[in-house]
Parts: structure tokens; sequence; C-alpha cells
């Protein structure tokens, strides 16, 4: 707390003048000071902050979306099919802008976003400049409006864990809840983005934290609803796509899902495979090159645009166009191979934006395409195309971000209709093991091993079995002595063992530790054990976490492992050296060395 | 620029914290362990004393409120300005019938009004003029999927299905058009009112007499009688072959335009020129014409002839049609030969006049009477071939009988011809299309004789 200013303090001396004054002050000074009814902890705190970061995320994603559109607007026009002039010069000539201003004064702004936030998490302590997060939102918004085939999902959840990261280090947050501070305005930004919020905390814990963290979840879950509500207050309610009621009807269908997840694999592995050998070569390339790679990938768009306009930006109403049967067959098919492509493109070029969309966009041409190729070949069959689309999407996202837990969650919330998911869970497998058959590391991880960064990942952390106090415990060489019993019945007990310290149990769940030099130094020997004791000692479970145990024991000789159910009864001792022996024979393999495969 | 030593971009930002010996969260020099104390003190304690900070987050929240607030507002305007500046292009274009133009211009409203219903219902009706029903029929499930009792969707569905030809999905869409929920803006009843005139008007051109019938008469039942459409009602009646409610709903009809009802039976009475029902100038009043028209012609269907002449007589001044129906009105009865005060030799000479006029009729339908004997006649199946041949029989049995003196007397054969002369004329008018003046003249003669039935 702040000194009060000498004038502050003469005011409140005088108000303090008499002593009923005084007593009213003293209770007031009491209730507002650091163990007063109104002071909060730091972790309180923290979730009152999480809702503070989530409003903020949520009404920076509202923006950038207006500002994405807007763009759009300003740049292409409001037709959907803009004219072959505009849609040959804006992208390239916006791409050399953004080229000039990402490469020279702001890359940390290339690239999707996602690996650059889990980068901030793990090496720089949380920390996100404003530079980095003002730069995305507005290439960002300048790449996507301009028709790079990209989306804003990825730069949301970067703007958010960027606005988190400031809000963090204007409070002077501790480091600890700092690091917490990025995947909390990641997942707002990335819920208020995708209107998904459980999609949204999936997706931060599969690919930015990496690893399953309780500590964060309820801040992370916090955040995500409150931009998600902040995000429907402006932008409605809908939904970002309007699918039919699904029934699975026949199960013959699940054939064609299968298919569909083939084919959702390989596309994957197409797509993953293209960005990975396409990326460090063109960044090898000269460094002039730099400029121009985002300009060249727009003009390539801009020629694929003339026939094909659907590939520029996210996309989002042309797949909601392919969810209602709107396209043949081929067009379906040449859609989902141009918009492969152009995001290779633009993604690879180093334009800033996301992959959510136009993996999205390249899963529900994919399925519409199997759907509407049914059609053909089985008239009598009554396909649901717009189910195919979804599920589609949700095959790619599995096959291609390598998130299958956030894939499966996200088309059951967009839908809505959960009598979809039997489809979803076989379509994604199917799409996942070929993509993982395939190509080992998930593209993510590649793209950070290839900027030289080793982070964690969930799906390649091996899954360790948590240690627990049983594992560790031994059983104890002498019975426990008594509170009660005299020293001289305790040092006929002890004599026979070898041990320095004994357990001492006091009735009613209490434990303490006695030295061999204590019992054997005390000079009445008809005095209970009792008067020797320094102190109690907690009790530890079998079921509980070594970490835990290790918490506890701190610097002493051993502590008691009881029965839940009788906390009277020693069912074993644990030490330090117990707990190093376990960790010695359960060690984990030695991590491989950082390589791009 | 920021890059590393190796020659690749700084995209993680690492040469940005160059100073090592400081904390990079706070800024404070780090201790000898290398890590910051500050930071790793007791856990904070945050109480009101420390309002400065949540006082200013709560502003900005409220001030990020506050402009998001009037950006949204900005952009909504400019967005709902486009959409329906395309909305109305769509359907200027859709009503000029360039159809493609305005499944463009739909497409670009939605964009920008996402989930407008109207517009939704509207870029099916582009989707359908431009041919593509597959795709129109497909949103057109998913809305009822969503909206079962849209009275607009149904109706959309049913007009779908009336054009595959499937009449009782189409009825059944247009049933629930009319018991479904339409929009506020429109009038419900008046809506409902329409789609019960379509159903009924696609299931008489269909020629499904029942279910148009039932329909029929469940839109008499809501029509109030003053409304205008009482006489297009009288129009279905009379095209479904009920011309007893096609007379209530004429009559309905004449009665808002102010004009009295029934005439005359059988012309004039006692050598007084009836009274006419308009004035001179209501008798130009093209509906008050069109409602007395179709009351004749349903008085021509119950075969009141004298009642329909009343009111033939009162606008054949100015309508045509009226002056085609007196006219074979007129004929029939310079041809009947059983009209009152007919003496056997002008019975006997409009007989084998008849006879003549039917044979006639027969002729034109291209049906020579060997080939019709022969069984080898129009017609493509058996039935048919046998009505042909068998009136072909029975003229060939009836024409060494017709001539005056051997009819004179033999009233039976006279009866004989006539029915003849009306069943080829039956027959023909199915068979054959139009018909001259004489054959409409037999045809109300048959009618007149027979019964309304026929």
């Amino acid at each position: 707390m702040k000194p009060l200013s000498e004038g502050t303090r003469e005011r409140l001396l005088k108000l303090m003048a008499t002593p009923v004054r005084r007593k009213y002050f003293e209770s007031l000074r009491r209730m507002l000071g650091p163990a007063g009814l109104v002071s909060i902890r730091e972790e309180q705190f923290f979730l009152v902050l999480a809702i503070a970061i989530g409003i903020l995320a949520g009404l920076s994603v509202v923006l950038f979306r207006i500002a994405i559109q807007s763009a759009r607007l300003w740049l292409l026009g409001s037709a959907m099919h803009p004219s072959a002039l505009r849609v040959m010069l804006v992208p390239a000539a916006v791409g050399l802008v953004i080229a000039v201003v990402a490469v020279r004064f702001i890359p940390r702004v290339r690239g999707s976003g996602v690996n650059q936030t889990k980068g901030a998490l793990y090496i720089y302590d949380g920390h996100i400049a404003a530079s980095t997060v003002v730069g995305k939102f507005v290439l960002s918004a300048l790449a996507i409006g301009s028709g790079q085939s990209l989306g804003p999902e990825d730069p949301a959840l970067q703007i958010g864990a960027g606005l988190a990261s400031g809000v963090g280090r204007w409070l002077k947050l501790s480091k600890e809840r700092m690091r917490l501070m990025v995947p909390v305005g990641a997942a707002a930004g990335l819920a208020a983005a995708f209107n998904a919020p459980i999609t949204a905390v999936l997706f931060v814990i599969e690919e930015v934290i990496g690893r399953w963290s309780a500590g964060a979840l309820g801040a992370v879950v916090l955040s995500a609803i409150s931009s998600v509500v902040v995000e429907r207050w402006f932008l409605g309610n809908e939904p970002l796509f309007r699918v039919p009621l699904y029934h699975l009807e026949n199960a013959g269908e699940l054939v064609a899902y299968a298919v569909l997840g083939v084919l959702g694999g390989v596309a994957s592995l197409v797509f993953v495979k293209t960005i990975k050998n396409l990326r460090p070569w063109l960044r090898q390339l000269p460094e002039w090159s730099q400029y121009l790679q985002p300009a060249v990938a727009g003009v390539l768009i801009g020629f694929i645009a003339i026939w094909y306009p659907q590939v520029m930006g996210a996309g989002y109403e042309w797949m909601n166009l392919a969810m209602h049967n709107r396209f043949p067959w081929e067009m379906l098919g040449i859609l989902a191979g141009v918009k492969l492509l152009s995001t290779v493109l633009s993604f690879g070029s180093g334009s800033p934006g996301g992959l959510f969309a136009p993996v999205l966009f390249m899963g529900a041409m994919l399925g519409g395409f199997v759907a509407t190729l049914e059609q053909q070949l089985f008239p009598a069959m009554a396909v649901p195309v717009g189910a195919y689309a979804l599920v589609g999407m949700g095959a790619l996202f599995a096959g291609i971000l390598r998130a299958p837990m956030t894939s499966g969650f996200m088309i059951l919330e967009v839908s809505g209709n959960y009598s979809i998911i039997l489809p979803v869970i076989l379509c994604n497998t199917i799409s996942y093991a070929i993509s993982r058959g395939f190509q080992e590391v998930p593209l993510f991880d590649l793209l950070s091993r290839q900027d030289g960064l080793d982070l964690p990942s969930l799906e390649e952390e091996p899954e360790q079995p948590t240690l627990c106090v049983e594992d560790a415990m031994q059983p104890s060489v002498v019975r426990p002595l008594a509170g009660d019993e005299t020293i001289a019945a305790a040092r006929e007990v002890v004599s026979g063992s070898v041990g320095e310290h004994f357990l001492v149990t006091l009735g009613e769940g209490r434990w303490s530790v006695l030295s061999r030099e204590a019992l054997m130094a005390a000079e009445d020997e008809a005095a209970p054990v009792r008067v020797l004791l320094r102190g109690r000692v907690p009790r530890l479970y079998q079921d509980q976490s070594l970490d835990v145990a290790l918490r506890f024991l701190k610097d002493r000789p051993m502590l008691p492992v009881v029965d839940r159910g009788n906390l009277d009864r020693l069912m074993g001792v644990v030490s330090i050296a117990d707990i190093l022996g376990v960790y010695r024979r359960a060690g984990l393999a030695e991590p491989e060395t950082v390589e791009v495969s | 620029m920021y890059s590393l030593p190796d020659g690749r971009d700084d995209v993680y930002g690492r040469g940005m914290n160059k100073d090592t010996n400081s904390c990079s969260v706070c800024g404070q020099p780090l201790g000898e362990n290398g890590r910051c104390r500050r930071c790793e003190e007791a856990t904070r304690v945050w109480t009101v004393r420390d309002w400065r900070p949540m006082l200013t987050l709560g502003l900005v929240i409220v001030l990020g409120f506050s402009f998001t607030r009037l950006v949204v507002g900005g952009y909504d305007e400019r967005r709902n300005a486009l959409a329906e500046e395309y909305y109305a292009a769509g359907v200027k274009a859709l009503d000029a019938q360039h159809s493609a133009e305005a499944v463009d211009a739909l497409e670009n409203a939605l964009v920008y009004s996402h989930g407008n219903f109207q517009y939704e219902l509207k870029l099916t009706d582009a989707l359908l003029a431009s041919g593509a029903s597959t795709e129109a029929m497909a949103q057109l499930h998913a809305f009822l999927e969503q909206r079962p009792g849209d009275a607009q969707v149904n109706l959309k569905l049913a007009r779908l299905e009336a054009r595959r030809n499937h009449v009782e999905d189409a009825w059944r869409y247009y049933q629930a058009a009319i018991g479904g929920a339409w929009p506020e803006l429109n009038d419900p009843f008046e809506q409902r009112i329409d789609v019960r005139f379509e159903e009924a008007e696609y299931l008489v051109r269909q020629s499904r007499t029942e279910m148009a019938e039932a329909a029929l008469v469940a839109l008499a039942e809501v029509l109030p009688e003053s409304s205008a459409e009482q006489q297009r009602l009288g129009e279905l009646f009379l095209s479904n072959g009920d011309a007893g409610r096609a007379l209530k709903a004429y009559e309905a009809a004449l009665d808002s335009c102010g004009v009295a009802k029934g005439g005359f039976a059988d012309g004039p009475v006692g050598g007084r020129s009836p009274k006419p029902i308009f004035s001179e100038g209501e008798i130009r009043n093209a509906r008050c014409q069109a409602a007395v028209l179709g009351t004749a012609r349903a008085e021509l269907a119950s075969a009141n002839y004298g009642g329909a002449r009343r009111y033939l007589l009162e606008i054949k001044g100015v309508n045509a049609e009226a002056r085609t129906l007196l006219a074979q009105l007129e004929r029939m009865d310079v041809l009947d030969p059983f009209a009152e005060e007919s003496s056997a030799q002008v019975r006997a000479r409009r007989t084998v006049a008849v006879f003549q006029i039917a044979i006639g009729r027969l002729a034109r339908c291209g049906v020579p009477f060997a080939q019709a004997l022969k069984g080898t006649g129009r017609g493509e199946d058996g039935r048919e071939a046998a009505r042909w041949s068998g009136l072909a029989r029975w003229a060939e049995q009836l024409t060494p009988l017709m001539d005056e003196r051997k009819l004179r007397g033999h009233d039976d054969v006279i009866e004989s011809t006539m029915r003849f002369a009306f069943q080829a004329e039956m027959t023909a008018q199915k068979d054959c299309g139009n018909a001259a003046l004489d054959d409409e003249a037999l045809l109300l003669l048959a009618r007149k004789r027979l019964g309304v039935d026929q």
C-alpha cells in the first residue's frame, strides 16, 4: 500500500479528533486494509480480470471484423464478383504495401499469429508488444480485405493475446499471471472471431498452451464467454453457417463419409507438405524479394480470381452457398483445389492472416463435392449437401491443424446439431490418421521449427502417468510410537532398528516425527513421548501426487501415509530419497533434437 | 528491421529484449540469481487503494463500448443501404426477366443482410426463374425445416410442385400456405384469399374437379359477398362445371356493382321492353360488364336461356361476346324443331338442317365415315374409335331418312336425329375444339333438351 500524502494525513487526523470518529476510522482502515473485507488476492482478481480481457478482446474483434469488411468494400467494391481490373491490381498493390511495412518495421505480424502467440507464452513470459497488436490488426485487415486467401480468426487470437499481455504489463502482474494472460486473451480473441467459445477454449489448450492446464482453464473459459457475449451484442446471434437439420437416415451414408475422410486426409497432406517446402524456399530467396513476395502472390491470386472470385478473402459467403447446393460438383472440386493453391501462396509469401477460414472453405467445398457427386451417381438417394460440407470442414480442420477435439466440437457448436456427431467422428478420425501417418509434425509446430523454435505440443508430448505417493511409499520398519507411551517404552521399541527418525501418532489423525537423538537424550524415562515433540507433521495419502508430497516434505525426514478412511492407520512412510528413487526409475526418453521433419 | 544473426526474420521479437539485465515483465533489475525479485514477491493483494488501475480499466471498457457502438452503427447503415440497393436491383432484374442478373444481385444483397428471410425468398424466385429449380427446392426445404408453418415458404413450394405437375404435393403445400403464418406487414386475410384463388385455379386447370370444387366452396365461404373477386370466383365455378354456384357468385358481383339481380324469363313479357339494368354511364364500366356477362354465361350453363338473354341484351351494344352469345341463342331458336308453335313442316325442315350441321361438324373433325366404320379413324384408344364409329353408323342409318316429307309426322325419327346431332356436337366439342355458330347453337339446344349435365 502506498503511504498517505501529508495533506491527506492532516485531514485524516482532524477527522479522527474525537474518540467516536477515531474508532470509526479505525474500523474503516481495517476493512480497507490488506486483510480487509474489500481486498482480494491476485488469483481472485485474475478471474475478474479475465472477464475484462474478454470484453476488451470482444470489442477489438468486432472492430477487426468491421475493418476487414470495410477494407473489402473500399478496395474491391461491394459486389461479390469484383471487376477483373480490381481483382488483378488490388491484391498485388496492397501486398506490396503490407510487405514493406511488415518486413521493414513489424516482422512479428507476419504469419497466422498462432505460433507467434505460443512463442510469446513460452519464450517471452507472455510479452507481446503493442506494435504487434496494432500492426496485426491493420495489416491483416488490409490483407484479407484486399483478397488474400487468408482468414481473420488466427490474427484475432493474436490480437486478443496481445491486448491481454498489454493489460497485464500495465497492471504489473506477477510473472506467473503474465504467462496466463496470453492464453486468456487468445481464447477471447478466437472465441469472438469464430463466435464459438468452446471451440476457442479447446483450440487454445490444444495449440497455444500445448498441454492440459487446470490452472488456466477457469480464466480462459470466462474470457471466451465474455468476449462472445460482447461480439453477439454488436453483431447478432446469427450462426456462421445455417445448416439444414440433419439425420443419419441410412448407415450406408457412413461409407461416403469415410471416403470424405480419406479425401480430407489426402488434401491435408498436400496442403501441409506444400507449405512445408514452399515457405523455407521463399525465405531463402534474396532479401529484396521479401518485399515482393506478397505482391506476386496477390497477382497470382488475382489471376485465379478472374475465373474463381470465390478464392478471395475468407470466403464465408461462398461456404454458405455451397452448403445450400448452389454449385455443381465440378465447381466444388475446382474451388477446393484453387483455394488450396491460393492459400498456400498467400500464407507462404508471409502475408499476415490466418488459416482457419481457408481450411474450413476447402473442407466445405470438398464435402460438397463428395455429396453432389454422390447425388449424380445415386440420384434416388437424398444427399444432404450441407451436412457433408460441414463434416468436410471438420475433416480438413483435423487433418491440417491437427486439433481433433477442437474440430469435433467446432462442428457441433457451429451446427447445433448433435445427430451429426457420428459422421464427424468417423471423418475426422480418418483424416487425422492419414495426415499424422504421413506428416509427423503438425503444421503449427512445423512452422515454429522452421523459425528455429521448439515449443511444446500436446500431440507430440508423450503421455506419462502421474506419479503418486503410493509409488514412492515404503513400509514402516518400526511401529509408530504413541504420544502417551513412556520414553522408556519407546526406547525399547526403537532399540532393534537402525532408523534415525520415528513416527509418533497423537490420535485423531495427528502425527509427528521424533529423532533417535532426542529420544535417547531424554532424562525422565517415565515422561510421555509427547513432551519431546516439536510440533506436528502433515499426513499424506496414497493417491496424492509426488509433487504435493514434495511440497509437504520440505526439509522433514519423512511423512506418514495414512488411510483416508482411518487417519490413525499408517499405510507407509515417504522420504525425499524414496521420491527421487521413483523419478529415477520412471525416467523419460531423451528429448529429440529440433528437426523439421 | 529486426533480423537474427543467421539472417532469418525476427518474427518472434527476439531482438527486442536486448537488455538481459532487467525483467521482461516489470522492467526492474534482475537479482544475482537472474530472477526478478519483485515479480516473485509474495502474492500481491489488491485493495480498494488500488482503485486507479481498476477505474481506468473500467473507463477503457466503457469508452471501448461507445466507440465500437459508433463504428458498428455507421457500418450497419452502410451495409443496410447496400443490401437495399442490391435487393431493389434484384427485384427490378427479376421483373424484367433478367433472372441471372437477379440472382447475382440478390446474392449480393444477402451478403450485406445475412439471413434476411425476405431476401432469401426472393432469391428462390430468381433461382426458379433462372431454371435452377434444384437449388431453389433445396433452399425452400431448408426454410421449411426451420419454419414449418411459414406460409410464404409453403406457397413457393406449392408453385414449384405445380410446375413439376405433382398435383397432390402442390395441393398439400397450398393448404399449408393457406393455414400458415403470414407476415403482418401484408394483410394476411387478403394473402390467404389470393392463395385460395391460386390453388383453385391450378386445380381447375389440372381438371381435378372434386378437389377444385372443395377448394372453391371453401373460398366462397370466406370471400365477402361485397368483394370484387366474386366475379373471379364465378368464373372458376363455371370452369369447374358448377353453374349453380357460379351464378350465386356472379349475382354477388352484380350486387357490388349496384345492379338488380334477375331478369325476365324467356324474353320480354306482354310486349313491354325490359327495364334497363344499367344507366348509360354504368354500362361502360368494364367490371360491371364482365359481371353481367358472367351471369349470362352462368345462366346459359344452367339452361336458363331467358335470364341469360335478359343480361346479354343489356350489354350487347358494348360487348362483342354478348353479341356472339345472343346470336347463338337466336340461332338456337331458329334450329329448335321442338319450339312452341312449330308446325310439322317446320320441324322437319329444322331437323334436316340440324342433321346437316352435325354431319358437317363430324366431317370438319376429320373423320371420314368409311374410316370410322372400320374403326381406323381418329383416336388412339379403342374406346374413342368405337365412339366415332358408333356415330358414323348412326349417321348412316339416319341419312336415308333425312327428307322433309319422310320426317313429317315422325317425331320419333326427329327425336333420334336430334339426339344424334347432340351426341355428335358434344363428342366433337371434346375432341375437336372450337365450333361454329350453328354448332354452338346446337350445344345450347342439347343442354336445354337433355339437361345441364351435358
